[in-house]
């Protein structure tokens, strides 16, 4: 096994750095880039069961260190995904997990049942904490009874990894992530966005149409960095630490608080090359420590 | 083709206090068309501001130059750099301008920072021989960076709202009066501005291609930020569907986010 090879579940990865879902497309946007087949793996934009257009503008704007964003999971829609988009991605070898979102327990399923039925989708992230649309995400995401009931009926349809994303708005983000592990859920992605205000002072007028946005970016690792060290502590299952992870320093951080992965998010929006960077900073720090990742995780909890 | 580089800061040249025109020194030609934009961000900014911002090219070539107004912390942060400061570009971004209809006379209609994208274009059209009627309106007489580059190539009739130079009034009160069946209007400011426009355009079946300003976080279609609502229902992307775009196909909001009357502008 290579210095950078991670096991989340039974799916290995071949490095620990994810790219989020909602801020790198369906990875095929980046191929201008660079290969993203390098990558540990790309999360889709969440998918629905029908397309969906998203939220009015304005959907957008940035903040202290952060910014805010109510789009609304737009994205083309399963069937689509299927058909446009993974045959690519699978020819290129990337490693792929579909981010999936629904009001409903059943959509969720028949989600999860489409995906069932193509090769090159390597484990599915539950969204259970979209904090940007009226019906589903974070009422899932708050509730442990209802998180879990999520879980419990994917796993029914699905032999694939099951990983569930946490939203920092549960009181007991805790309590949320011990009831999926029970159903079955193979890892924990933490954090998804908080929500968040921004008003421009010139208009008096609140700066996004849906009045409230998820704060992602630098300002947001600080609470997700803790928000992980609690869950490690915690379940049993692998944690993928996402939240303003921008370089391989802040990735570092989330593997000392004992995250397995990490998911690279807005960052790819100052500079699509982030992803790679943390990569090639972090597989430098194992060359330079004479470590592998499987080390470094945990390594600040001994202390 | 897009590339992203970080390329140094060739010169900065102020117009009055808010525009800049900040030109950049490539390696290599920039491969810009008239119309596209690029997303700019100073390398050394940190954590924040944290996003590139979204700029229409002013030239493109091997010295891509961009007109900025500051607005907010980083259009302020480009205002006082210095040359050799290094700014990642990444560009070119977005559909270019459409071609002028044959036959018809162009009508660069402009609102202040708006105009950058058109003096691209109407340097492009002088070189192929066509004068454009360029119609540019600002606030004040402050308000109106570039003037002098347009007249170069255009013939150039100036609006302000508070009549410090030109015609006293606005830019669609000035585009009215010349509105014709013959011309092909192309056009890039405010959106109340640009809906006015477009409007106006639609009533006497007049070609019109509009520039779309929105925030953008990433510029390529990545974030699903830069939505504006289509004529025909759901969103178009300014990025990806635009920037430059048939008039026809956007549906303008009548409730823009503009200034409150009376209220003060706030940097």
């Amino acid at each position: 096994m290579s210095r950078l090879q991670v096991k989340i579940g039974e799916l290995l990865l071949h490095n620990p750095v994810l790219t989020a879902s909602g801020t790198f497309g369906y990875g095929l946007e980046y191929e201008d880039f660079f290969d993203v087949a390098e990558l540990g793996g790309i999360c889709t934009k969440g998918l629905s069961l029908l397309p969906r257009a998203g939220n009015p503008p304005e959907r957008i704007c940035e903040t202290p260190a952060s910014m805010l964003n109510a789009i609304g999971l737009a994205n083309v829609g399963v069937e689509a995904f299927c058909t446009d988009k993974l045959p690519i991605l699978r020819q290129r070898g990337v490693t792929v997990v579909a981010n999936i979102f629904a009001s409903s327990t059943s959509d969720f399923v028949a989600i999860a049942e489409r995906l069932e039925r193509e090769d090159g989708v390597h484990a599915i992230e539950l969204n259970v904490s979209c904090p940007n649309v009226t019906h589903g995400g974070l009422e899932f995401g708050k509730d442990p009874k209802l998180a879990a009931q999520v879980t419990a009926a994917v796993r029914r349809v699905t032999r694939r990894p099951l990983w569930v994303k946490m939203s920092p708005e549960a009181g007991d983000i805790v309590a949320v992530a011990r009831a999926c592990e029970d159903e079955g859920a193979d890892a924990i992605t933490a954090i998804n966005t908080i929500r968040g205000m921004s008003i421009d002072v010139g208009s008096a007028r609140l700066r996004l149409a849906n009045r409230t946005g998820g704060l992602s970016g630098p300002a947001l690792r600080p609470i997700a960095l803790r928000i992980v060290w609690e869950l490690a502590a915690a379940i049993r299952i692998p944690i993928i630490g996402i939240g303003g992870v921008a370089t391989a320093r802040d990735a570092l951080e989330f593997l000392f608080a004992g995250a397995s992965a990490v998911q690279v998010g807005t960052a790819s929006f100052s500079d699509p090359l982030a992803a790679k960077k943390v990569l090639t900073g972090l597989r430098a720090y194992c060359e330079d420590q004479d470590l592998s990742v499987a080390d470094l995780i945990g390594r600040a909890r001994a202390t | 083709m897009k590339r992203l580089e970080v390329l140094p800061l060739l010169r900065r040249e102020s117009m009055g206090d808010a525009y800049h025109v900040l030109t950049f020194e490539a390696a290599v030609d920039t491969g810009a068309s008239a119309g596209q934009f690029v997303m700019v961000r100073g390398a050394e900014w940190g954590d924040a501001p944290l996003l590139p911002r979204p700029m229409s090219y002013l030239s493109g070539g091997r010295t891509p130059s961009i007109l900025i107004k500051v607005v907010g912390e980083g259009t302020l942060r480009m205002a006082r750099a210095e040359p050799g400061e290094p700014f990642t570009l990444l560009g070119p971004l977005g559909r270019p301008w459409r071609g002028a209809h044959p036959g018809r006379r162009p009508v660069l209609v402009a609102g202040g920072v708006g105009v950058a994208p058109l003096v691209f274009l109407a340097r492009d059209m002088a070189k192929s021989g066509l004068r454009p009627l360029a119609i540019y309106g600002g606030r004040t007489a402050r308000d109106l960076p570039l003037d002098d580059e347009l007249a170069e190539s255009c013939e150039l009739v100036v609006t302000t709202e508070d009549g410090s130079r030109g015609r006293r009034g606005r830019v669609t009160d000035e585009l009215l009066e010349r509105l014709s069946a013959d011309i092909d209007v192309f056009t890039c400011g405010p959106d109340r501005m640009m809906a006015k426009v477009a409007e106006l355009c639609r009533e006497r079946d007049v070609p019109c291609a509009v520039s779309l300003e929105t925030p953008m976080a990433c510029g390529y279609g990545v974030c699903l930020g830069c939505a504006v609502p289509r004529e025909e229902g759901g969103y178009l992307y300014a990025c990806v569907d635009g920037p430059c775009i048939d008039a026809r196909q956007v549906s303008f909001s009548s409730d823009s986010h503009a200034p409150v009357k009376g209220a003060p502008r706030v940097l």
